[in-house]
């Protein structure tokens, strides 16, 4: 099997990646997927396939075999499909002893004639006599009529996926069915199944390939390196959206290995009833106790008038203890911080409870289903965004929308953090870490997380008055020209006192597009940083530099975090 | 009878061997109002604990035969790892090792066969293949029993 993965990887290398690694780099957001190579390039490690991409690859795989074992399509489809679509074990197995492979496959030996008959017989199904030309064998001489090959070879593809090694109908025989003959003989309803079912086997078969888990998805995933080892992550984003492991199937959890991925999906269940009552969708305002239910996706709560208190959803502390003065504004993933904070009427009893396991384990799940709800939220937010606001904000700032992608890029990028930090949480609750890990640990997560908040807020909520402007009729269309001034046709007829017709100027479009770029810039820095030191292992001796480096990166930034 | 006008020249022609050639040990002969219903009988082979029997089976041939296995019934009660108390046999010929170059013939014969040879590894009534493995001259002494009290006479 391993000399199979490195001859299947050394085969697909050599021709195809020079494409492939282009367009990744193009859209790079999200972290990183790629694999760097010996050589210093980077490209994904597998490939997306439409139904189309299924047929092409399996008609060039055919194609490749009928030129190098000298034999028709027929004999090359057969072979590859018992060789589970590996062209290096076909001819590792081919040409070391051509006459056991085809003996194992059900081929007639290369010199066969048997297939077609000298003299009149009796069909051995129907018990009729028929003239040679009326009968068809498995080119193993053993003949029966056309109609009741119809019959045995319609029943056989109704049956399912085992239509595709059928056998002579006459028993203990090993001979195929060749291709030829059921396309020869088979009805067009019959025979598209039987093609769905040769697609299918490319995928289901072959340990490389398989189907996107969403339901509903058509697309197939393709290695193009080695296959993981069980229970190692590997992060697949399929075209329709959905990001899943290829070594477990569950999403994308990257980087949390799947073992800690399937304890913490059971425990969620298991813990499921309990949670519900806890964890019920309100939480009540720090302030003013009235019940809120967080309904966007960033932390940053303020609570309805006249409350407005502002507070952080998960530690409910005011989120002015969220800045860089108090330095305390990762406090909220900071277990161990609240636990000795011993600042609360009812300290006592939260020590107590702080060596209860539920609510160790609350403190996790909370944090793990908020981002969670976050990270859905922030999905229906980026459909939203390309299937119709980017639309109106093009109308609206007078920008093509192939200038707006730094906004689709921003929330694709908030899509994949929320998936990551939740994670991270699922990580936090199983690993045993010595003190100074984890203090590393959760400070890289508590910079991940503000980081990323404000990104969210800021592709939340700066956003929208830049989409408002086109309630005012005189603003759209704006001729290109005239949107490179303050544009005074709109600040005239907004009504009076309106703060939104302030952003009908482009200088404050263009201050939002570089805030937000940069925004993304520096959270993605921040989440690459996560994600690689915990698949590193979180090795204490480069801590240090690791802190300078993120720190320096933030105050180097224009738009502070 | 408009369905037996339309008979199959298979079934027709099986018919009259199983008629005109029997085969050692078993008869089956269509039914008077339904060609593709047959009365069967098989005797219980020698040497094993059904020897002495005589078994009455039901076999049907569905529409889409020989494309589809004959269906086959034990109609007397006989105490077999591979036969539950409905009388429905465990055999892989009658599910998916079907071929339509098999015949009603040769099913019963291999029925026959399964007499000889109890499979208690792949059971269909499990308690008496667990009373076979267990205890398998117990279970003999049983079946011999059954032969005795179900299918004599």
């Amino acid at each position: 099997m391993n000399s199979d993965d490195d001859y299947y990887s050394d085969n697909d290398y050599d021709g195809s990646v020079g494409s492939d690694d282009e367009s990744g780099s193009e859209d790079d957001y999200g972290f990183d997927l790629t694999t760097v190579e010996e050589d210093g390039t980077r490209r994904p490690p597998y490939t997306v396939l439409s139904e189309e991409d299924i047929l092409s690859e399996q008609r060039e795989a055919i194609d490749g075999v009928v030129s190098v074992l000298s034999v028709d399509t027929s004999t090359a489809t057969t072979l590859l499909r018992f060789f589970k679509w590996s062209v290096s074990r076909l001819h590792d197995d081919w040409f070391q002893d051509e006459a056991r492979v085809r003996a194992k496959v059900g081929l007639p030996p290369s010199s066969s004639n048997e297939g077609v008959a000298k003299a009149s017989t009796t069909c051995q199904i129907c018990f009729d006599e028929y003239a040679p030309d009326k009968l068809r064998s498995a080119s193993c001489g053993h003949f029966f009529c056309q109609e009741c090959w119809q019959g045995y070879l319609k029943t056989g593809i109704n049956d399912g996926p085992g239509c595709l090694s059928m056998r002579c109908p006459l028993p203990d025989c090993n001979s195929l069915v060749p291709e030829t003959l059921i396309e020869e003989l088979v009805e067009a309803d019959e025979l598209a199944k039987y093609k769905r079912f040769h697609l299918r086997s490319y995928v289901e078969d072959n340990h490389k390939v398989k189907w996107c888990p969403a339901p509903g998805c058509c697309f197939a995933v393709e290695l193009k390196s080695a296959v993981p080892a069980a229970n190692e992550p590997l992060d697949i984003g399929c075209k329709c959206g959905t990001s899943f492991c290829w070594s477990c199937d569950q999403e994308a959890h990257r980087p949390v290995d799947c073992e800690t991925v399937k304890k913490w999906v059971l425990k969620n269940s298991a813990e499921s009833e309990n949670m519900n009552w806890i964890l019920a969708n309100s939480k009540p305002c720090p302030k003013c106790k009235r019940p809120i239910e967080k309904n966007q996706g960033c932390m940053h709560m303020t609570c309805t008038p006249p409350c407005r208190f502002e507070f952080c959803w998960l530690c409910l502390a005011p989120w002015s203890e969220h800045g860089e003065r108090t330095g305390g504004f990762y406090s909220c993933n900071r277990y161990d911080a609240n636990k000795n904070a011993g600042e609360y009427d009812e300290t006592e009893k939260r020590r107590e409870n702080a060596r209860n396991s539920l609510e160790r384990y609350m403190h996790y799940y909370e944090r793990w289903a908020a981002h969670e709800k976050a990270r859905v939220k922030a999905q229906e937010d980026l459909k939203e965004m390309s299937d119709d606001k980017l639309k109106r904000l093009s109308e609206c700032q007078s920008t093509p929308v192939s200038q707006l992608k730094f906004v689709t890029d921003a929330w694709t990028q908030i899509v994949e953090c929320r998936r990551v930090i939740k994670w991270t949480y699922g990580y936090g609750f199983y690993a045993e870490l010595s003190q100074d890990r984890r203090n590393f640990f959760e400070f890289m997560q508590g910079e991940a997380e503000l980081s990323l908040d404000n990104l969210h807020r800021a592709a939340e909520l700066e956003l929208a008055p830049f989409l408002s402007l086109d309630t005012t009729p005189t603003s759209s269309p704006v001729p290109a020209g005239l949107a490179a001034s303050p544009s005074t046709a709109s600040y005239a007829t907004s009504p009076a006192g309106s703060v939104s017709s302030l952003y009908g100027t482009t200088a404050a479009f263009d201050d939002f597009r570089s805030k937000l770029t940069g925004l993304t810039a520096i959270t993605k820095h921040f989440f690459d940083t996560l994600v690689c030191q915990l698949e590193k292992g979180l090795d204490s001796s480069d801590n240090t530099q690791v802190i300078e480096a993120m720190v320096r990166s933030k105050t180097s930034e224009k738009w502070k975090i | 009878m408009a369905a037996n006008s339309q008979l199959p020249r298979r079934i027709i022609k099986e018919t009259q061997r199983l008629l005109s050639e029997p085969a050692p040990g078993i008869s089956a002969s269509p039914s008077e109002d339904n060609l593709r219903y047959f009365n069967v009988m098989i005797l219980g082979p020698t040497q094993s604990p059904y020897e002495g029997g005589v078994y009455k089976l039901e076999l049907f041939l569905p529409e889409e035969y020989p494309m589809a296995a004959p269906k086959v019934r034990f109609l007397t009660k006989i105490y077999h790892p591979n036969i539950d108390k409905l009388g429905r046999i465990c055999l892989d010929i009658l599910k998916d090792k079907w071929s339509p170059a098999l015949q009603i013939r040769t099913v019963l014969l291999s029925i026959q066969a399964l007499l000889s040879a109890p499979n208690p590894d792949d059971p269909l009534a499990e308690d008496i293949a667990k009373q076979w493995k267990e205890d398998e001259a117990k279970a003999v002494a049983t079946a011999k029993e059954w032969t005795r009290q179900y299918a004599q006479g």
